[in-house]
């Protein structure tokens, strides 16, 4: 980055001085995401309120040679907005506008900043609702959504952010703005709005979303089943999916969870259940019943302790805010804590779930599970104090140990926090060098200056190191 | 050029010459058809392209070929039917991993033994490969449901032109490791790179199926009809209105007709095939049939089948569900006493056109037509694909249509992937 006062004369000159911040109490909000382990300090912070905008302030980035980051609600879980080259953070709250609703054609047409629960509030009224719904809902925006091809719990019946977009107006990293995919189901090319959603905003900023409503079901059953034990409950979920049921949403906590949310919130949770499956079946009130009672009779046959219904809409909200609260409330558990995100196939659940109990007694780092478990897609949080030089140390093994599992057994390192700068010495687990130089290959032909959101995603030389592994050949970024 | 093939893949790689015409497209004929056996197979008949600058027209069975623009050069088509094993199927998982050359109909038969299938049903269902369905993303009437392979392909195992071997996605049903390239690969035609193993997502068999059929009097009853049912709190698997189709004595194919899937829990089926009745009646059906057993396996496999005919041109619009009522009945007035058929997907905005070829045919004046057509649709953000059609009509025109801004982006990621040009050259967009 060459010139940073001249450049931050420039953005102030095109978007007033009210809208750059470059106040070193200021900028220092904008140093980490949801990831507080994480941290860089941004040389300037700028408002964008339109497309042409992100554009000219892309067009100066490139002028002065300065790294560029789009932020949304800065809910990430993987640090993949840090401004680790320094560079200019460009916030897109601003561009929170809902443009368009057609819901004859089940479509809104939304800017960036929109957070993803006022678009569902936008049009539940009318019956509808936008399916993704990641646990940071109130906060996060769709652009960040996008980036991160955000899941959630329903995402086991409903299918994740990519599912449920389907077009995008981009400011390309020269300042380009493109459109990609559009408003229709299908159009003729390459799937390049499939390849920009997920890409962790290297790509590009999306500075425009079509995206898909979803009806809202007619009915729901939600219940909340307790076990004595998380083989029980893990056995329980593999049965179900086994069985053929896909509920809309199958979601589990353990016992540490359980306690941090009882003591921040009461929600009058058995203290002493080990295991607890919130399940929700969605859909058509007639013939529902049927799948209920299969699902109790598997409860059962894993030594459920106890299953209690939702009686009407308010009780099942409560259920929902409990198991979204459950993020909130681990500052009762220890002063900090990582989030790991891995993916294993459904019938591993009980082997991994040991595995990890087993990493934790090792390393003598307590973990509190809490996570879509019809999905696979485990959450353990590994709980320390970044004061503790050892704690730190033994963390690394914890989480090193615990994407190897997650890899061993056919899975994956990530399953809806994205890899940022979190994850990124993972990579190599599940991708060969040869994965990783088409994935670099193609963010070069977006990317080609790698101004756009650097130093993400891709392992470096000591990655490899640190995995024991030969350094690749290859140099991805 | 075949014996050094014959080297590489063995006697029984190499399609016997007799058999070579079932290859055939566009009026060329591949001057050879080699079957590898294993992966490396297809690295190294990749590898050998590369060193001769020969042509790689990836196949499967066939059924797909006709689709895209004509050839630039047609050497080799490398076709995987012999890459046909299931690689890894835990039912309990609910996904499966198949090598690419499998037949689709042969994966649901072993499926079906665990109560569960991929919920895939394009044309030619009965024999194209789950290569090709991913390297097409082509699909059928459960899109409405179940979505297109956009939505169920997990992971890929890809060759490239220069023969290494790369893997997207993975095993797992929700995985962001990385960028999403496996979005890249599905619908590239193989043009980017050979899909030799596809892991996919698969649903449990529902409990019940029934299709309803009812009849009206004309395009805009009927489609108002159809919409109204998606909309509804039914949940259908497909929602097609067809027009001056025959779909095996079931409907009366001059009528404009409805035919809606519904499949689930027995007593969700029955409450939605109450409510879809009550709909049809309030929007002026003429006669509504229920049907279930042998017949609706039927009816389906007829409607999933529309645009699985070689004698006709295929035009498919994709358009917003809002804008099909308008566009069906100007096909419908324009076509019918020259034989267009008309098929539409209606919650997903598909209107497919049949539209008959006779020695007669005018292709300037075809491709004029099928033009402005084409620009109609572009006017409400919609698009035209020419799906099948003779290669008189390939010379007047694009079948693809333009790609936007995003053209540039595309025809990079084509020079990258593929500097040489040896995967399906001039067959997919334009220059990709």
């Amino acid at each position: 980055m060459r010139q940073k006062e001249q450049l931050i004369a420039e953005l102030s000159a095109r978007l007033g001085t009210k809208n750059v911040l470059t106040d070193a109490t200021a900028l220092s909000v904008y140093e980490c995401d949801a990831a507080p382990s994480f941290k860089a300090m941004p040389d300037v912070v700028v408002f964008a309120d339109t497309a042409q905008q992100v554009s000219d302030i892309v067009k100066l980035a490139n002028k002065y040679d300065a790294p560029f980051i789009a932020r949304g609600g800065g809910t990430g879980l993987s640090g993949g907005i840090l401004s680790v080259q320094g560079g200019i953070i460009i916030a897109l709250n601003r561009m929170d506008r809902i443009l368009e609703i057609d819901l004859e054609n089940e479509r809104a047409v939304v800017e960036p900043g929109v957070v993803n629960l006022l678009l569902t509030q936008a049009v539940q009224n009318r019956g509808y609702h936008y399916a993704p719904d990641p646990s940071s809902q109130k906060a996060c925006t769709i652009g960040g959504n996008i980036a991160e091809n955000s899941g959630g719990p329903h995402t086991l019946k409903y299918g994740v952010t990519s599912d449920h977009v389907l077009g995008l107006e981009v400011v390309l990293p020269d300042g380009e703005i493109i459109e990609l995919g559009g408003t229709v189901e299908e159009t003729p090319g390459y799937d390049l709005r499939g390849v920009m959603i997920g890409s962790e905003g290297t790509f590009g900023i999306v500075t425009k979303a079509i995206v898909r409503l979803t009806r809202n079901p007619q009915a729901y059953q939600t219940a909340l089943a307790i076990f004595e034990t998380m083989d029980d409950a893990s056995n329980a979920v593999s049965t179900i999916i086994g069985e053929g049921i896909i509920p809309a949403a199958l979601e589990m906590m353990d016992s540490l969870v359980i306690r941090a949310l009882e003591e921040a919130f009461a929600f009058g949770f058995p203290l002493d259940a080990e295991a607890i499956l919130i399940v929700e079946l969605d859909g058509i009130e007639a013939g529902m019943q049927n799948q209920t009672d299969q699902i109790l009779e598997v409860f059962k046959q894993h030594n459920a302790r106890q299953v209690d219904y939702a009686k009407d809409e308010t009780e099942r909200q409560q259920l929902w805010k409990a198991r979204k609260s459950a993020f909130g409330s681990f500052g009762r558990l220890a002063p900090n804590y990582i989030t790991q995100d891995g993916v294993v196939p459904r019938t591993t659940l009980p082997k991994v779930l040991r595995r990890i109990s087993e990493i934790s007694e090792k390393y003598q780092i307590p973990i509190a599970n809490v996570f879509h478990a019809g999905d696979g897609n485990i959450h353990p949080i590994v709980l320390f104090n970044e004061r503790d030089a050892d704690q730190c140390e033994r963390v690394e093994h914890v989480n090193m140990e615990i994407l190897t599992v997650c890899a061993e057994v056919g899975g994956t390192i990530t399953g809806e926090h994205g890899i940022g700068v979190e994850k990124m010495d993972y990579m190599p687990l599940i991708f060969s060098p040869a994965d990783l130089q088409v994935m670099a290959t193609v963010k070069h032909i977006f990317n080609p200056t790698g101004l756009c959101n650097p130093g993400k995603i891709f392992p470096t030389a000591e990655s490899y190191e640190k995995l024991g592994l030969q350094p690749s050949e290859f140099l991805y970024s | 050029m075949h014996d050094e093939l014959k080297h590489i893949v063995g006697e029984a790689g190499i399609l016997p010459e007799a058999q070579i015409a079932d290859y055939a497209f566009d009026g060329y004929v591949p001057k050879t058809v080699v079957l590898p056996a294993s992966v490396q197979e297809v690295q190294d008949v990749l590898r050998f392209a590369s060193k001769k600058t020969l042509s790689v027209i990836p196949a499967g069975t066939g059924t797909k070929l006709g689709i895209g623009n004509l050839p630039q050069k047609v050497d080799i088509v490398l076709a995987l039917t012999r890459l046909n094993r299931v690689v890894e199927y835990e039912p309990a998982d609910l996904t499966v991993t198949v090598e690419a050359g499998i037949r689709l109909a042969a994966l649901q038969t072993e499926l079906a033994e665990h109560r569960q299938f991929l919920p895939l049903d394009p044309p030619y269902s009965d024999r194209c490969t789950i290569g090709g369905i991913v390297s097409a993303n082509a699909s059928g009437p459960l899109r409405l449901r179940h979505g297109t392979a956009r939505n169920q392909v997990l992971g890929l195992r890809v060759v490239h032109a220069n023969g290494t071997v790369v893997k997207s996605g993975g095993k797992v049903v929700k995985n962001v490791a990385g960028y999403d390239l496996n979005k890249l690969y599905i619908g590239a035609f193989g043009t980017l790179g050979i899909v030799t193993e596809v892991t996919l997502k698969l649903s449990p068999i529902p409990g019940r199926e029934a299709i309803l059929t009812a009849g009206f009097e004309n395009v805009q009853d009927a489609v108002k009809a159809g919409l109204n049912v998606v909309g509804s709190q039914t949940l259908p698997m497909f929602v097609n209105f067809l027009s001056n189709f025959e779909t095996g004595g079931t409907t009366d194919g001059k009528r404009p007709t409805l035919i809606v899937g519904f499949g689930g829990d027995p007593k969700t089926v029955s409450w939605q095939l109450e409510r879809c009745e009550k709909t049809m009646e309030q929007n002026g059906a003429i006669g509504v049939t229920i049907i279930e057993g042998e017949p609706r396996r039927h009816l389906h496999v007829a409607v999933r089948e529309f645009a699985a005919s070689a004698e006709n041109v295929i035009a498919k619009l994709n358009l917003k569900r809002t804008d099909i009522a308008e566009f069906a009945a100007r096909v419908v007035a324009e076509g019918s006493d020259r034989g267009v058929q008309v098929m539409a997907l209606l919650g997903s905005g598909v209107l497919y056109l049949a539209v008959p070829v006779t020695p007669d045919t005018d292709f300037q004046v075809f491709a004029q037509h099928l033009t402005e057509l084409r620009q109609s649709a572009m006017q409400t953000r919609g698009n035209l694909i020419v799906e099948n059609a003779p290669p008189e009509l390939k010379q007047q025109m694009d079948v693809w249509g333009p790609l936007g801004d995003a053209a540039g982006l595309m025809k990079q990621v084509k020079v990258r992937f593929d500097p040489s040009g040896l995967l399906n050259p001039g067959r997919f967009v334009s220059s990709c």
